[in-house]
């Protein structure tokens, strides 16, 4: 017995020792955090694949500063400490000269200081909790919308248009759900609309017919609901099944083709706020749309949209610095002016992305029409 | 009065399902003394090839069942005839973590095979609303609550009246007599531990039509059915069923009269009183050994 | 108790001069990892291995220490030097509770309530918003203020020293405590309640004490990561800390004192080499999980001490205190 697990075990570790990654070569590095396992590796993965689009285009074209760009890609599992970790890693070890992540605002809170520490620059596509650029962090810069510009931006056409008076509230219970609902329901306060409702769901949750009874007896005319593909489709999915007329408005990654197929008919009517839909109609739009869905088998959404956008901003900042040392590519990062499929970027002194366009949208007939959309200009 | 219904009516509902997610696990945990850590993730391979079948090939839903029966219980046996006998007889202990370190390769090796996408397994039954009175359900509810029903009773069955059931009992009230009366005991465990995949794989399938398939999910499931398994009673297929509906119920009591973010607690709250009170459960039989 | 104090003294010799040899940021990084990660072991091995137990939701006092820390520090501003023995101590303090309620239980059951209040704990960390901001979790807890004084490998290299100090602490503490009346006593009841009792030893306060202690080096551990890592939330109640602690008490062997601390270095190194193979790492991980549950039941140094003694032959007798391994 005692000699068979010997050999076994030896067998095993022998088994083991699998040889590591090939040598580098002259290439630009830029460190990529995502979550590649965990509840949203489904969002994470999307991210990356928009980031992949953004360097093998780039390097199609010959690179940035006569070099090809490499993507050094590392799972922060949406949480701090291993968030902090990837980046120590990418900093110290991979050399990288700048970092992109790390999806959760919690997670890219943590690495926020590292990138300070170390001075090296850091752009996040999706984090979108308001605090992260009142921080004064001059090496971070966020591409994507707020929840408090979203808020403000469709606040007016949920109240004037919509006619939302009597509403309630629905988040999923992490900092994204959290902040987007407490800042949509200020603005919706201030517009004037009622509250009638206010409660969290873990992430996971597969039931929501609980939440739903309580939204039924709250006597709400409209829900808004900020969660991620997984928990809002089976969310809207349920509340068809027990037949709620009330409208639904979402915030998360809800223009996408899979939560269209999650949620079948239930879709239809869903009103959505979203920094890019598929659908959008700018000139950028079009050729990423194809490129996307030609090589991925599904059209992009936003979090393909973030990743690519990163990306892009990063490649255009260091060859505008002419050169991959940290500050030049920091000050070259607050010169941005760039386009993307969602519209223009900008930075402001926050190191906030400005310019760019935000959709609401209506999931109509399978398809996110775009029902209205605006910049996102100063705060 | 209409609120009220409509969430016990949610709570049963929901009790049901917990109870056949936990039933697997109840019976492993009675039978062999096995905590199944790893259980979680069988119902999520359960519902990932419930969704591989149904939607990418078309298959019927009935036979589709079937198949996952098998193949989980195949898998079960597997599991136990591989790599649970090395450490049978060491205590609890190395089997904790031995489903520990299985539920980790798992769930990460789905991951890796089907994808993040979350799925859904493609049902028969209708998903439009059914109004009884004050409390809406569907279709597709009701008939998953009466499959769960014929499965518990068919496992009931099953350990109480074959001669297999026999065997599987009388394995666990004394592993020596039993080898001494002719039952070859390797093989009751493997078949016990089929079961128990089998009936996780079942639920994960059934209730993956309804909710979501997703390989990340396991987690979650384990530790609802550790709840249910510990305020039922180990073993117990009555405490299984009660156990389940109570946290069925007080699950959306809780979330519907108080608030919904705290709801998971309940459950863990309630098995710590139960662990004060009555640590064998509501149906649990007591037994020590010195 | 010889081997153990002198293995220990050597690895803490050695650890004094690693950053001499070891330049640079990011094996510091690893080494403050390490220091982190024997501090979880040696706490999650006392209980384990000490009263025989296993306690799977013991990131419940690591929580703890970690949230009382990073609250003090950043409600009531007070410094890294008062917040770290604090945590310490409100940790222990919430391990005479729960043991006192959980003590009760054995087996399955004890595992299943110690989880059971991890996650309650977790829920509260998570929803009661007014203290501890929920899911968007405390962050920028102050830095010691030694640390702050110079450039980024001296950073490192204090917080290093600082950990190993701690790390130091609980191991010393630990070794005390286990080749003490009290420590032996707990192994009396680990080896078989009954007859422990039989000669007057009370299982449930021994074994309360050694949950205190256990409880106490893990809030330790806990407000040493609050201040380095700089933000604390809701996860740190979660399960990827236990699996990490299971798994260096596992591989380094449970019930001695250096096996926590081969198994964290073991396990820190471990994961820095899965990250090369990026998403299939966690499949690894969970094979080598089961692999080691299979051949290795007793870790790395129960496989050497058994190795040790095979080779040894009978002639010499075998110590009271290793008396664990006369079993086959």
């Amino acid at each position: 017995m005692q000699l068979r697990k010997t050999l076994y075990g030896s067998v095993f570790i022998g088994l083991l020792a699998m040889t590591t990654a090939a040598s580098a070569e002259d290439t630009i590095k830029i460190g990529v955090i995502q979550p590649l396992t965990g509840s949203v590796a489904y969002n994470g993965t999307t991210d990356i694949n928009g980031s992949k689009l953004a360097a093998d285009e780039i390097n199609a074209k010959g690179g940035v500063l006569g070099k090809k760009i490499e993507l050094v890609i590392e799972d922060g599992q949406c949480k701090p400490a291993n968030s902090v970790n990837a980046a120590e890693k990418l900093i110290q070890r991979d050399k990288v000269v700048a970092l992109s992540g790390a999806f959760c605002s919690s997670a890219t809170l943590a690495v926020m200081p590292v990138a300070q520490n170390y001075k090296i620059p850091l752009i996040t596509g999706v984090s979108s909790s308001a605090p992260l650029t009142e921080k004064g962090n001059q090496w971070f810069f966020r591409a994507t919308e707020t929840d408090a510009l979203l808020a403000k931006s469709f606040a007016k056409i949920l109240y004037g248009e919509i006619k939302l008076r009597k509403v309630a509230y629905i988040g999923v219970n992490d900092d994204f759900g959290r902040g987007a609902v407490s800042e949509f329901e200020k603005q919706m306060k201030d517009l004037g609309a009622t509250t009638v409702m206010t409660e969290y769901f873990e992430h996971g949750t597969s039931d929501f017919y609980t939440l739903l009874t309580k939204l039924k007896a709250s006597g709400a005319d409209g829900v808004f609901v900020a969660a991620e593909t997984q928990d809002g489709s089976i969310f809207v999915k349920q509340k068809a099944e027990l037949g709620l007329p009330v409208k639904v408005f979402g915030v998360g990654s809800w223009a996408t083709s899979d939560f269209i197929k999650l949620t079948g008919d239930a879709s239809e009517g869903i009103y959505a706020a979203v920094p890019y839909a598929s659908t959008m109609t700018t000139p950028k739009n079009k050729p990423f749309v194809e490129a996307y869905t030609g090589r991925f088998k599904e059209a992009p959404g936003k979090y393909s949209t973030a990743g690519y956008n990163a990306i892009n901003i990063l490649a255009q900042a260091i060859d505008r610095a002419k050169s991959t040392d940290a500050e030049k590519i920091r000050e070259a990062l607050t010169k941005t002016d760039y386009e993307g499929p969602n519209g223009h970027f900008q930075f402001d002194a926050k190191g906030q992305a400005t310019g760019f366009t935000v959709v609401l949208v209506q999931l109509t007939k399978g398809s996110p029409k775009v029902v209205a959309s605006t910049t996102v200009d100063q705060r | 009065m209409d609120l009220f219904l409509q969430l016990s009516a949610n709570g049963l509902v929901l009790g049901m399902f917990y109870a056949l997610s936990a039933l697997g696990l109840t019976l492993v945990f009675g039978l062999m003394r096995v905590v199944n850590f790893a259980h979680g993730e069988l119902y999520v391979v359960g519902g990932l090839i419930g969704w591989a079948l149904t939607e990418t090939l078309g298959l019927n839903f009935f036979v589709t069942l079937a198949i996952v029966v098998v193949v989980l219980g195949i898998a079960g046996y597997l599991i136990d005839r591989l790599l649970i006998t090395w450490v049978r007889g060491q205590g609890e202990e190395p089997t904790i973590l031995l489903t520990i370190g299985l539920s980790i390769f798992i769930t990460n090796t789905a991951l890796l095979i089907v994808g993040t996408t979350p799925q859904t397994v493609l049902s028969p039954f209708k998903s439009k609303p059914l109004f009884l009175g004050p409390v809406v359900l569907t279709q597709s509810r009701l008939f998953l609550v009466a499959i769960c029903a014929a499965l518990i009773v068919g496992a009931y069955l099953l350990i109480q009246r074959t001669g297999l059931g026999r065997a599987m009992r009388a394995t666990f009230q004394d592993p020596m007599a039993a080898q001494l009366v002719g039952i070859r005991t390797a093989h009751i465990y493997g078949f016990t531990l089929a079961l128990g995949a089998a009936l996780a794989g079942a639920a994960g399938m059934l209730l993956g039509s309804i909710y979501v398939v997703q390989a990340t999910i396991g987690g979650v499931v384990s530790l609802k059915a550790f709840v249910v398994v510990i305020l039922g009673g180990m073993g117990s297929f009555p405490g299984a069923i009660v156990g389940g509906l109570i946290l069925g119920l007080a699950e959306a009591l809780w979330g519907g009269y108080v608030n919904t973010g705290y709801v998971d607690a309940i459950g863990f709250g309630l098995v710590i009183v139960m662990l004060l009170v009555r640590p064998y459960g509501l149906f649990g039989k007591r037994i020590e050994r010195a | 108790m010889a081997f153990e104090r002198n293995v220990l003294l050597t690895a803490l010799v050695l650890a004094l001069f690693a950053p001499l040899v070891l330049q640079g940021d990011y094996a510091m990084h690893i080494g403050v990892n390490i220091m982190f990660s024997v501090m979880l072991a040696t706490s999650l091995n006392l209980i384990v291995g000490y009263i025989g137990e296993f306690p799977l939701g013991h990131t419940a006092f690591f929580g703890i220490g970690a949230y009382t820390a990073a609250l003090l520090s950043v409600r009531a501003g007070l410094s890294f030097y008062i917040t770290v023995p604090a945590a310490a101590v409100v940790a222990a303090v919430s391990g005479v509770l729960i043991g006192a309620v959980t003590l009760r239980l054995r087996g399955p059951f004890f595992v299943i309530v110690t989880l059971c209040f991890a996650e309650v704990l977790r829920l509260v960390a998570n929803n009661w918003v007014d203290l501890t901001n929920g899911p968007m979790g405390l962050s920028g807890i102050a830095k010691p203020s030694l640390a702050m004084s110079g450039d980024i490998l001296w950073q490192k290299v204090t917080f290093f020293y600082i950990g190993l100090l701690l790390a130091g602490i609980s191991l010393f503490v630990s070794y005390r405590f286990v080749y003490s009346n009290v420590g032996r006593a707990a192994i009396a009841v680990r080896e078989n309640r009954f007859v422990a009792q039989s000669v007057g030893i009370w299982p449930f306060y021994f074994g309360l004490v050694t949950f205190a202690l256990a409880a106490g080096i893990g809030g330790l551990a806990g407000g040493f990561y609050a201040h380095y890592f700089s933000y604390v939330g809701p996860e740190v109640f979660g399960f990827s800390f236990m699996i990490s602690m299971i798994i260096m008490v596992l591989a380094g062997g449970k019930g001695t004192l250096v096996g926590p601390v081969v198994g964290a270095v073991i396990v820190v190194l471990l994961e820095e080499y899965l990250r090369d193979f990026k998403e299939l790492r966690f499949s690894i991980f969970g094979l080598i999980v089961v692999a080691i549950v299979i051949f290795l039941p007793r870790g790395l140094m129960g496989f050497i001490t058994r190795r040790h003694e095979t080779y040894k032959g009978p002639d010499k007798a075998i110590p009271a205190d290793k008396a664990e391994l006369r079993d086959a």
